[in-house]
This record gives structure tokens, sequence and C-alpha cells, in this order.
């Protein structure tokens, strides 16, 4: 017998048959991820380490947006904060790397409860304007704190340790970005399942009838705050799993855009359109990579398409077709 | 009544800048009985609902639930006290299927342990929810979400939401108001077997005379902030100063 801890009240057999074509998209999924070193050279692992790093990312600003429905443009500086916090950990102290990964997710949740609880007055477009103008600071507080970062130098990563097992190239690396990606997206389903994550969707829904569950709807915001740029910052430790180096560029208002826009189109709200829309996203904005001066219209030309048609995203998107195909037939 | 009063709502006065929407306002409502406010539009009721859910803190005066002073609590501690309200205006968590509403009712009693607390559907409580559901007549929209119901279904997920909460005393606001015949029927139904089975302490604000009259034990009649008449059903309805709130003075002499 099949066990669920989902409701199983009404109607088992389209869920049954919903979370069976999960599986195998899983299990597909997963063959392919082990596969890929084998037949792939360098520069796709490395693509391939960087859009998982993307997807965990997502994860992260999933919690604060897509569960709580709080505006954060400031991903990108906890993402930052992250892999400088973890880079210099990993420098610093002789412990393997996953400590220096912690103390990254660690010192980007801290900053999060900390904006979390300035934001609480907060809402809507002037939240956005409030994180934005944080993300924007963070971002000169890289470039300008030399004794730290290197500022516009940027930072050399030293290699990620595991014991003896020094991390010196992508392949190496991809097997623990893989690793360190699946603990993450298993960690953000038990805590959407979670009274916690109840509780950050009762806050998005409505906050008086929430207050009156007894959720403490302030409390509850600074948390998803919080857990959501820990994340980001765990993100930014697997980062240095790879990379060898860190420039502030690269921590700007685009990335945040990028971040945001990966969520958006592949569906607010849900953890398979976080994880879906970074993956397919992201290989968009590789193919662009060979026609840099087209990248932003064709980006800000899918955002309005998506608005326009798909305001679910693109994995509801598609669920609806095949109904409506399965319906005509 | 001789003994203390469940509910006790004492020269309750609440100003909004220069304008007093209550003044003075009294209130006893019995363990284990249904006690209705009612009053001519904008006679204050549910600005004294909001203050006894906590929404709204009063000027003056005094709420006192099962002897203790809640009248400075914040509205978040009324649901571990056993006070769960409804909203007039519908306050459903509308993307959220129906049995998310209602187990979110539940929030207080999800996190007795780690189990419980990262579990999607914790046991005993999940089977609380789905009793709830079955007993509301939403078993067949548990997995619906709550923007899909019919506005009928959806009184009745704010009704099982706060039942959820495992209440001593429920505050309902207008449960009936847009409501069909057979759907005041179900509702009238309902309350009364929560009376008489769950021993349950029900204060609701309501327009609809037809349900007020029929379920409950005791009335209070508000007009301009000031209670103009208490008593049963047929007290009431009697009153002169009732009469005269609802139809207005007769103008020429009798």
């Amino acid at each position: 017998m099949i066990v669920t801890t989902s409701p199983a009240t009404i109607s088992p057999a389209p869920r049954r048959a919903a979370s069976a074509t999960a599986i195998a998209g899983l299990v597909i999924a997963a063959l392919v991820a082990i596969a890929l070193p084998a037949f792939t050279t360098g520069y796709v692992i490395y693509i391939a380490n960087l859009l998982l790093v993307f997807v965990v990312l997502c994860l992260g600003l999933h919690i604060v947006i897509g569960e709580t429905g709080q505006f954060s443009m400031a991903h990108a500086a906890f993402y930052g904060i992250g892999i400088y916090a973890s880079a210099l950990a990993n420098r610093a102290v002789d412990l393997p790397y996953p400590f220096a990964m912690l103390f990254g997710a660690l010192v980007a949740g801290a900053v999060g409860l900390f904006i979390g609880a300035l934001a609480l007055r907060m809402r809507d477009i002037y939240l956005a304007l409030a994180t934005f103008a944080f993300g924007e600071a963070m971002q000169w507080v890289f470039a300008n704190w030399d004794s730290v970062t290197n500022g516009p130098n940027g930072l050399r990563i030293s290699p990620a340790r595991f014991g003896s097992l020094e991390i010196l190239s992508d392949k190496q690396a991809y097997p623990f970005v893989v690793l360190f990606c699946v603990l993450m997206i298993g960690l953000t389903i038990l805590i959407s399942r979670s009274r916690l994550g109840r509780a950050f969707r009762a806050v998005r829904e409505s906050e008086v009838a929430a207050m009156a569950m007894g959720i403490d709807v302030r409390r509850t915001r600074v948390i998803a705050f919080g857990l959501s740029a820990a994340i980001a910052g765990f993100a930014g430790g697997m980062f240095g799993l790879f990379q060898t180096f860190i420039h502030p560029d690269s921590l700007g208002f685009q990335t945040t855009i990028l971040v945001l826009t990966m969520v958006v189109v592949g569906g607010l709200g849900s953890i398979v359109g976080a994880v879906g829309g970074a993956i397919v996203f992201g290989l968009i904005s590789e193919v662009l990579r060979q026609a840099p001066q087209y990248q932003e219209i064709i980006y800000g030309g899918i955002l309005i398409l998506f608005m326009m048609y798909a305001p679910r995203g693109l994995f509801a998107f598609i669920g609806d077709r095949i109904k409506e195909v399965r319906r005509g037939q | 009544m001789a003994s203390e009063p469940f509910l006790d709502v004492q020269g309750l006065t609440i100003r909004f800048g220069g304008l007093t929407a209550v003044g003075g306002f009294d209130m006893a409502v019995a363990k284990g009985s249904i006690h209705a406010l009612i009053g001519p539009n904008g006679a204050g009721k549910s600005t004294t609902f909001n203050c006894i859910s906590r929404f709204y803190t009063p000027s003056e005066g005094r709420i006192l639930f099962d002897g203790q002073d809640i009248t400075r609590l914040p509205a978040r501690a009324m649901a571990g006290l056993g006070v769960a309200r409804s909203f007039q205006n519908l306050e459903l968590f509308s993307e959220l299927s129906v049995f998310e509403n209602v187990l979110i009712g539940a929030h207080v009693h999800a996190g007795r342990s780690w189990r419980d607390a990262i579990s999607a559907r914790p046991a005993e409580i999940g089977e609380h929810v789905e009793h709830l559901l079955e007993r509301t007549g939403l078993a067949d929209y548990a997995q619906t979400k709550a923007r899909n119901l019919d506005f009928g279904h959806q009184k009745m997920v704010e009704i099982a939401r706060a039942l959820a909460m495992r209440p001593k005393l429920l505050l309902l606001d207008e449960p009936a108001a847009g409501l069909r015949n057979r759907e005041i029927a179900a509702l009238d139904r309902l309350l009364c077997e929560l009376r008489e089975r769950d021993g349950l302490t029900i204060v609701l604000v309501e327009h609809v005379m037809q349900l007020v009259m029929s379920i409950s034990d005791r009335i209070t009649v508000l007009s301009f902030g000031t209670k103009i008449a208490e008593g049963t059903a047929a007290e009431v309805r009697a009153h002169p100063a009732v009469i005269e709130a609802y139809l207005g003075r007769e103008t020429t002499h009798a």
C-alpha cells in the first residue's frame, strides 16, 4: 500500500497521476544530472553548476515573494553576502567547506532578519524600493570595503576542501552542487508544507484573518525574510564550490532582476515554478550570451509576454494546456 | 442569571476622533448561550464586535472573558484563549484549498510537537478538520480553492475555519448576510447544534431577523451607539424603542 501524507479525501486518482508524473520527472532529471559529466565538456558542467546555484537562489526568493507575498529586490545582496562570508570563512578556518557555507547562510540570514524587521512597516512598492536601496547599498559595500572584500579588484576564492579532497574543477564540484541543490529543494518543500509554511501563506492571503487564527503576522514576516536570505546566502556558498573569483559587478540590480524574472516566469507561489523558472530562464540567458546586445530586450519581451498571456507562470500555463487537450479528447 | 457572565462587556466606549461610535455599552453573555447583537445600519454593532475580538481597542470600558480582562490583549492572542471570529466581508485565504483554510484555523493547536509542526497534515488535527468539513457541508470541496466556491460555501468556510480553533466563544459577524433561504436554514441548524451538543457560546451580529429570532437566547439592540433594549426574542420584538429604531416614530397621534 502506498501511504501518502497529503489529505486524500477527494479524488485521489488525479493526485496520484500528478505525483506519478512528478516522480517520473524527478527520476529523469536525476539521471540526466548524474550522467551529465560523462558526456559533456567542462563548460557545460560550469553552466549546470551555475544554473543549480540559481535554482537555490530562486528557492530563497520564493519563500519571501511566493509564499509570504512580500516583495524583495535585495536578493543579489543576500547572495553576495553568502559568497563573501563563506569565501572568507573558508580562507580563515581549516574546516570542511560545508561549515563555510553554513556560516555564509547564517550571516546572510542574520542580515535578512534585520532587514525584515526594518521593513515591517512597509508594503508593496515601498517595500520594493526599500529593499532595492539596501541591495544597491550592499553592492557599494562589496565594492568599497577594501580590507574585507578587496573592493573593486574582486576577491579570489580559495578552493573548497572536504577533508583531504580539494575541489579544483567544475566537474569535481558538480556532484556537491547537485547534492546541495537537492537538499535545499527538500528543505524548501518541508518548510512550505509545515505549520510555518502555512503561516507564510496565511499572511500572504489575509493578514487580518491570519491574526485572528493566532498567527503573529510581524514575526512571521521577519522569519520569512530571514529564511529567504539564509537560503540565498547558502546559494552564495554553493557558488564558491566551483568559482575562483567574485567581483561586486555581478552582484547588482541585474542579478536581482534576473532571479525575480525566473521566479515570475516559472510561476509565482509554486516551488516547481521557482525551480523550473530558474532552469528554463537560465538556459535562455545562456543562449542569449551569443547576442548580448539583444539580451535585455529579449528578457523584457519574455517578461511582458508572460504577464499578458501566462500570469501564473510557465508551468501553470503548460498544465492548463494539457488539461484543455485532455478535455477536448 | 446568577452565575458570572462568560463574556462581560462593561461601559464600552469607542471614539473615532470626535465621533462617539459606541457610548457606555454593557453586555453580559451567559455561558452556552446564543446572544445576538442587532440594530440598524451604523448603530455600532460591528465596531463593538471588533472591540470584543480585539481588532479595535476601546477608548473606555472593560471586556472580561471567562473572568479574564482581555481589554488590552492583542488580536492574535484571542485564538489561544479560545475566542474565534468570522469576518463580515470574507477574509478567506482565497488561493488556498478549503482544507488548508480550515487547517490554518487550527494553527494554535498545530505546534504541540515537532512532528506536528513540520507535518502537512498533523494526524489528530487533520481528522478534526475533516470532521468539521463534514459538519459544515464542505467535505466535497476539501481540495477546491476557496476563491472558486460560491458565496454560501465561502461563508461556511469562514465558520469552519473559526471552529478549527476549538473555541469556547464563537464571534460571528453577519454569518447569514447574502445567504439563500436554504443556506440560512442550514446555518440555523448548525449554530443550534453547536450550542446544544458542543456547549459553545456564540455571539453574533446579524441583520437577518429570521435567523436571529429563531436561534437567540438573548438579543441586545444597539441604536446610535447605545443599548436601547435587551431580552428574549419576544421581548425585543415587542419593545417600543426597538420598533421605533427600526421603523421610525409615528408622526401622527393615534
